[in-house]
Formats: structure tokens, C-alpha cells, sequence
């Protein structure tokens, strides 16, 4: 029956050719939309290199002071101190990392620049994420106390440094504001938009410059949390906010009197949205009134769109359904088989999609808009679209049949 | 002849509801669109106050050093103006033109008051950026005398605070006294609002006016600046020198404005083309199940130009419909002031949104309507 209904739909499909092409077009250019879309919100919160393990780690980005008027706040990223003294001293974790946010720098060849975006991390940097050694090894607890001048280098900066790219580079040195640094490794460089992971050139922060001495609460830091298992981070935020509660207040920072302070260990996806969500109501109503509206017309227009298509071409099919209608067929089945026909030129346009969605995540991965961007459709990806393609399918099906099945035998076979 | 097409249109209005939807969906992704594209055109005609080009900024940052930075910060400047590829410098703090950074503060003039950006400089600025002085002059070191900082303020502020009067010596925020005006001075780049600004006169012994804005002779390239920034790491050890040139960091703030609008034109533009031939997909059918009253119309006498005129009319009442529910949507922007834009930006959008609708909506009914205008009344007329 089921295959009947479908090489009906096929036989309809090559009928009208003009309308089949203005149906799958709709559908496989929504569809790619929203599957370009999904990916990139995968590229930027999902667990990918060098972050792989991101479903159980916690992001310490912000801290936030505020007067006790609550009229004036003071915000940003930490001191390396205060992360050793609240974030690293924590039990539960598997391991914590500091890590400066993105410093950039210059470096110089001959007459050419090289803009760079450096990094000072600390030993556990290395084993938190989940960097590609192309060469050499990173950097441990043994160099910092040597106090030794290395740096780990992205395969990209390797090329643009060196003249040579294929010789190994490892033991060689790299002169970046005026201090030399032996390069200990290579990696394979990480996505710009991964601002926790993403440098051309890691240093020890004990190396000069990292400002790691800074003495305050505020400074250039911030920290990753791994957990042993994805369960235990509740019990990590929990025992992070008892040592955070240990700080009294009200104090005195870099002048500015303070009685409230936050800190917060997040998920990646919290940290960011974290400040809208408990902004106020208005930047809450605006930020989802956005949301709405423009997921409403991605998805709500083009099937407004097709559900026109579809009434118009099953009117058309009146004659149709008059026969079948006397000859018994209950409205049941009839709708039942535009449903049908329906998914099944979804599915059509969704396999469209899919390849257009791969040509284009192809073009902005080479494109070069995003540094060493690496968009995939992953099985999340390709799931998410799938049912975002059948609710399409029944969305644009069910009104044109309801509408056809009100149809009378008499007014359908006149026609 | 309208008053004939809205009672057509009225009769069948079940039938036209999902299309009255659609065109009103599409009426406000245009007006949307439009607003965006009307702002950043109207920001973009604004001049912007002061010029780029051969400019580095040269950032700073004494990291772990404590002792001497105002002495060193003023060494650096001496030392950066005594090579001969440099024109002028000038030291100002991290927001320098389209940096990242932005300060502004309220300030007040016998109850007026406005949000100003503030910007901490020395008298060299204007001579580095190249920024004509229209009232007044550009402050010199000796202006700072007594209690009162000299400040600078643009016509944005002036016209806020001052309104007609002249502003020149005239104190504001209580500790500055204006001693010049320039223009505009859109620090983020050509897409930035024109916003009130404030210059102050850094003091000497500051420590965070630490970017040095230079201007260097155009052919200057980066050879001489590796020789400075070593020059520079060698004079100040243990301090991090940045150089920035302002047409790359110009790039950047494009970037942040260009992307996102370019995003939206390119998914409203499939959108758009979506519902366009959707329409006329409709269309198409439709008008080909009225072949009888065609027929009929045409065997009575009507000319194939009135048929075509007819159907285009439909379409635009239909539009006309759908764009007047929109209009209510639409009309609560500027009403309630939402976004604290002007009134007139979303009249220019509404109108260019419901031009480009007509637009589309007779675009579609075209052909439809033309290949009506061609049918025989006879043929018609038999097949009825």
C-alpha cells in the first residue's frame, strides 16, 4: 500500500515538472538553512577538537562585582592566584586548568608580520583538552619549574614562521616581542571560535609577560574544570561555590568597593547565555522575541509556502479524488496518502538539502571566515534535521488533505 | 473597478487567508530587513570625522612593572618621534579608534544631559588623526590650568548640551572647560551612530594612557615596525608592545556590522525567492481554473490588457490587505519607540518593504495574467 501511495506521488511529481521544482525548492533551501544552521550551533557548543570533552566540563569565564547599591558593576576574567587559591584547590574535579583568554601579538619575518594570538596556560592545559601533537610534546610541571622559555606552536604559525614547512621544527627557536622561545610542540591549530582553546602560540605562564604574579582578584585568567564523570558536576559547582563563599564581603578591589560577587563554574552553553538569562526581563523578552520571530519565519513562512503549493495541486487532483471517493474510499485513507505523498517528497528535498548543506559547510570551512573552522554534519546534526524535515512534511500535508477529504463526490467528479 | 476587485477578493476570503498570511509574513521579514539596512546606510553617509589611513596604534601594557611608567610612557613617545618615518604621535588610552574598548560617562550642563564617549588624549591628537577643529582649537598642554581639565567636545555633544549657545569656556561635568569643537568623530567606524564624544587632556602622570597612536610616512612598512617594537622591548624590558594599524582594526568593526546583515539579506533573499515562486506557482493555478469566466469575459468584449489588469489588480488588493495588517505591526516601532531609533528610519523601511512586495506580487502575476489575456474566448467557451 505504502508503496503504491508513493509511486502515485512519483508519477504526480514528473507530471507537473514546474511545480515539483518550485516544491523542492522550498523545501531543500529551508531545510539547508536549517541544517547550516544547526551545524554551526554545534560547531559552537558541542564537544569538538580540541575540546572533546566538553559534556563534562565546567567554564570559569567571569567574575562579577557589584556595589552595594547595585548600580555599578565590574566584570571580567580572574587572576591566576585567585584560580590556584578557589578553582584548582577543588577535590572532586579530575583535573582544573588556567589559562589566559586570547593575548595577540606580533611576531616578524623579515618585512612580513605575522599576526599571532598567544596563550600562557598551565601543565594540565594539555591534558583538560585534547590537542593533535603533530610534533614534539607540550610542555610540563618540570619545564615551569626550570624555568624554561618554550612554546607550543599551531601547525598554521609553523608554516607562516619558518620557511621550510615539512622540516621538523621542534628544538628550533621563535623570537616574539623580543624574547626568544624554544618550540617544545606543534599542534594541529584549533577553530577562532573555541576562545578557551584557540592560539597560534602556547607559553608556560610562567614564561615573561603572563602577569601570573598579579596579586588582586581580577586579571587575564580564566579556568576549565573536568570531572571524572559528567554526574559529578553538580557536586563540582557546589564545592566551588562553598570555597567562592569563603571570600568576605563586603570588599575592597582595585578601588572599587564591592558587596556582591559572583563566580560561576558553567557548562560552555551557560557561560555565554548565562548573563542574558538572568539579565533583566526586558533583554530577555527582546533576545527570545528574536529567537521567535526569526525561527518562526524560517521555518513558518516556507511552510505557509507550501501549504499554498499543495492546496492549489491537490484541488487539481479533484477528479481524483471523486473516484476514488464513489468508488468507497474512506476520507481516512485519503488523507492518510497526501500525508504520505507529502513526506515522501520531504524526504526528497531533505536528501537535496543534505547535499547543499554539505557543499556549503564545505565552502565556509575553505572560505577561511572562520580560522581552521571545522562545521561537520554529525549524526546530531543529520537526526536534528531529519525531524525538523518529517514535522515539515506533516505541517504542509494535513491542511491541503482535511481541506480535499471536505471535498464532496458529487463537486470533485464534476470537474 | 477597486471597489469591484475587494468585493472579488472578500468573497473568496477563506480561500485567500493562507495567502494574505504569507504576504504579511514576508511584509515584515522585508520591513525587518529594511530598518537594519536603513540605519547602517543612514550611519554610513555620516563622514567620519577623522582619517585613518598610515596610522598604527602601538599598545602598551607594563605587565609585573611598577616603578617610573609615566617616565618610561613619555621616553617611548620621545623616542618614537625622533625617527624620521614618523609624522606625529600622540598617546591616548585603550579605546582608541575602532579598538574594542569604549568608556562613556554622563555628563551635564545646567540640566541637560547626555552620554558621551569618552576618550583621554594628548594635544597631539588632532594633528595625528587629522581632525579639523571647527570651533575653538585643539588643546594644548597649557590650557590645563587651575581646576578645570581643557576638553574637546563634538557637534553631537554640543548640540545636546549647548543647544544655540556658544560652548566655548563654558564649564561641564564640573571639572571641564571647553576649549574647542570638532565635527563627528565616529570612533567605531563608518557604521557606528554618530554619538556624542568627549576628548580629555590626559595628564602627564597618567599610567594607563598607554597606546601611542602614530602616524608614519605612507610606505612605511612592517620592517620599520619590527625595528620599533624591538627598539621599543628593548627601552622598556618586560613590557608587551602591540602595533595595531587602524585600517586593519577599521576591518574588524566592518566585520561585526557587514556579517550578520550580510547573513540576514542572504537567507530573507531565499526566503523571499521561496515565497515568490510560490506565489506564482498559485497563481498559475488559479487563474488557469478560471478559464470559463475568462472566456466568458473576453467573448463579452474585454480587451486581453483588461484581462491582464484585472488579474495584477487582485493580486494588489490582495497584497494591499496583507500589508495593512502588517502596518500594525509594523507601526508600533516608532510609536513606542522601540530600539530608541528615529521615526522616520522605519517610515523609509515600511515604504521601501511594501515597494518591494508590490514588486514581487506583480512580478508573479505577470505571466499568469498574460497567458490569461492570450486565451481564446472560443476555445474557452467549448471547453466549459
Amino acid at each position: 500500500m505504502l508503496l503504491n501511495y508513493i509511486k502515485i506521488a512519483w508519477k504526480v511529481l514528473l507530471r507537473h515538472p514546474f511545480y515539483t521544482f518550485i516544491t523542492l525548492f522550498g523545501i531543500s533551501l529551508t531545510l539547508t538553512v536549517m541544517m547550516v544552521l544547526t551545524s554551526f550551533l554545534d560547531h559552537l557548543i558541542g564537544s569538538h577538537y580540541p575540546e572533546n570533552k566538553r559534556d563534562r566540563m565546567l567554564y570559569i569565564m567571569q567574575m562579577r562585582l557589584q556595589d552595594s547599591s547595585r548600580t555599578s558593576n565590574s566584570s571580567g576574567p580572574m587572576s591566576f592566584k585567585f584560580l590556584t587559591d578557589y578553582a584548582k584547590s577543588l577535590k572532586t574535579p579530575e583535573r582544573v586548568t588556567i589559562t589566559t583568554f586570547i593575548n595577540s601579538s606580533n611576531a616578524y619575518v623579515g618585512s612580513q608580520k605575522i599576526k599571532l594570538n598567544t596563550k600562557f596556560t598551565d601543565a594540565d592545559f594539555w591534558q583538560v583538552t585534547d590537542f593533535d601533537f603533530l610534533e614534539g610534546k607540550p610542555y610540563n610541571e618540570q619545564n615551569m619549574a626550570n624555568g624554561e622559555n618554550v612554546a607550543v606552536i599551531t601547525d598554521d604559525f609553523k608554516k607562516h614562521y619558518f620557511d621550510n614547512a615539512d622540516e621538523p621544527v621542534v628544538g628550533k627557536d621563535v623570537e616574539i616581542e623580543n624574547i626568544h622561545y624554544k618550540v617544545i610542540g606543534v599542534v594541529k591549530a584549533s577553530p577562532a571560535t573555541r576562545p578557551f582553546t584557540y592560539a597560534d602560540v602556547y607559553f608556560p605562564y610562567t614564561t615573561p609577560k603572563s602577569n601570573y604574579q598579579a596579586t588582586g582578584m581580577r586579571g587575564g585568567y580564566v579556568a576549565m574544570i573536568l570531572a571524572k564523570d559528567k554526574t559529578d558536576l553538580p557536586a563540582i559547582q557546589e564545592e566551588f561555590k562553598s570555597h567562592i563563599d569563603r571570600i568576605p564581603l563586603p570588599g575592597i578591589q582595585d578601588g572599587f568597593n564591592y558587596s556582591v560577587l559572583e563566580v560561576k563554574g558553567e557548562s560552555y552553553l551557560d557561560n555565554f547565555i548565562g548573563p542574558i538569562l538572568e539579565g533583566n526581563s526586558g533583554i530577555k523578552t527582546i533576545f527570545f522575541g528574536v529567537i521567535t520571530f526569526v525561527l518562526f519565519m524560517l521555518m513558518g513562512l516556507p511552510a505557509i509556502n507550501l501549504v499554498n503549493i499543495n492546496v492549489s495541486r491537490i484541488m487539481e487532483r479533484a477528479s481524483e479524488i471523486g473516484i476514488r471517493k464513489a468508488f468507497g474510499a474512506p476520507v481516512k485513507t485519503l488523507v492518510w496518502q497526501f500525508i504520505v505523498e507529502n513526506i515522501f517528497i520531504t524526504l526528497i528535498g531533505g536528501t537535496i538539502a543534505l547535499g547543499l548543506t554539505m557543499i556549503v559547510i564545505h565552502l565556509i570551512n575553505t572560505s577561511g571566515m572562520i580560522a581552521y573552522a571545522d562545521l561537520t554534519i554529525n549524526l546530531n546534526v543529520f537526526l536534528i534535521s531529519l525531524i525538523v524535515c518529517l514535522i515539515f512534511g506533516l505541517l504542509s500535508g494535513v491542511l491541503p488533505a482535511l481541506r480535499m477529504s471536505k471535498l464532496t463526490i458529487a463537486e470533485a467528479l464534476k470537474s | 473597478m477597486i471597489p469591484h476587485l475587494f468585493k472579488l477578493i472578500w468573497n473568496k476570503k477563506k480561500a485567500h487567508a493562507l495567502l494574505i498570511v504569507e504576504i504579511w509574513a514576508s511584509f515584515m521579514v522585508l520591513f525587518g530587513l529594511a530598518t537594519l539596512v536603513v540605519v547602517n546606510v543612514g550611519n554610513y553617509t555620516e563622514p567620519l570625522g577623522f582619517r585613518y589611513e598610515n596610522v598604527w596604534a602601538i599598545g602598551l601594557k607594563a605587565n609585573q612593572d611598577t616603578t617610573e611608567i609615566a617616565d618610561k610612557l613619555q621616553r617611548v613617545q620621545q623616542r618614537l618621534k625622533a625617527y624620521p618615518e614618523v609624522e606625529s604621535v600622540s598617546r591616548m588610552g585603550s579605546n582608541f579608534p575602532f579598538s574594542a574598548n569604549q568608556t562613556n560617562n554622563g555628563i551635564e550642563y545646567k540640566k541637560r544631559k547626555v552620554l558621551a564617549d569618552f576618550y583621554t588624549t594628548d594635544e597631539n591628537f588632532a594633528k595625528t588623526l587629522d581632525i579639523p577643529v571647527s570651533e575653538g582649537h585643539w588643546y594644548r598642554n597649557a590650557d590645563s590650568v587651575g581646576k578645570y581639565t581643557p576638553v574637546i567636545i563634538n557637534q553631537k555633544a554640543r548640540e545636546g548640551l549647548f543647544g544655540d549657545e556658544n560652548p566655548l569656556g563654558k564649564i561641564i561635568g564640573e571639572r571641564f572647560r571647553v576649549v574647542g569643537v570638532i565635527d563627528n568623530f565616529k570612533a567605531k567606524g563608518e557604521f557606528m551612530t554618530n554619538k556624542p564624544a568627549v576628548f580629555e587632556l590626559a595628564k602627564a602622570n597618567a599610567t594607563w594612557i598607554d597606546t601611542m597612536l602614530i602616524k608614519v610616512k605612507p610606505g612605511t612598512d612592517a620592517t620599520f615596525e619590527a625595528k620599533v617594537v624591538k627598539d621599543i622591548a628593548s627601552m622598556v624590558t618586560g613590557w608587551s608592545v602591540e602595533v595595531d594599524y587602524l585600517t586593519d582594526s577599521r576591518k574588524n568593526q566592518h566585520n561585526l556590522v557587514l556579517v550578520p546583515i550580510i547573513i540576514a539579506l542572504i537567507v530573507s533573499g531565499f526566503l523571499l525567492i521561496n515565497v515568490a515562486l510560490g506565489l506564482f506557482g498559485v497563481l498559475n493555478l488559479s487563474i488557469a481554473k478560471r478559464r470559463g469566466e475568462i472566456g466568458l469575459r473576453r467573448a463579452l468584449g474585454a480587451t486581453g490588457n483588461g484581462i491582464s489588469t484585472q488579474f495584477i489588480g487582485e493580486i494588489w488588493v490582495l497584497a494591499t490587505f496583507a500589508m495593512l495588517i502588517g502596518l500594525l505591526f509594523a507601526a508600533q516601532f516608532p510609536l513606542l519607540n522601540v530600539f530608541d531609533l528615529q521615526a522616520s528610519i522605519y517610515v523609509i523601511a515600511i515604504l521601501i518593504a511594501v515597494a518591494i512586495i508590490y514588486g514581487i506580487v506583480t512580478l508573479c502575476a505577470l505571466f499568469p495574467s498574460r497567458q490569461a489575456a492570450m486565451i481564446q474566448p472560443a476555445v474557452a467557451l467549448h471547453e466549459e
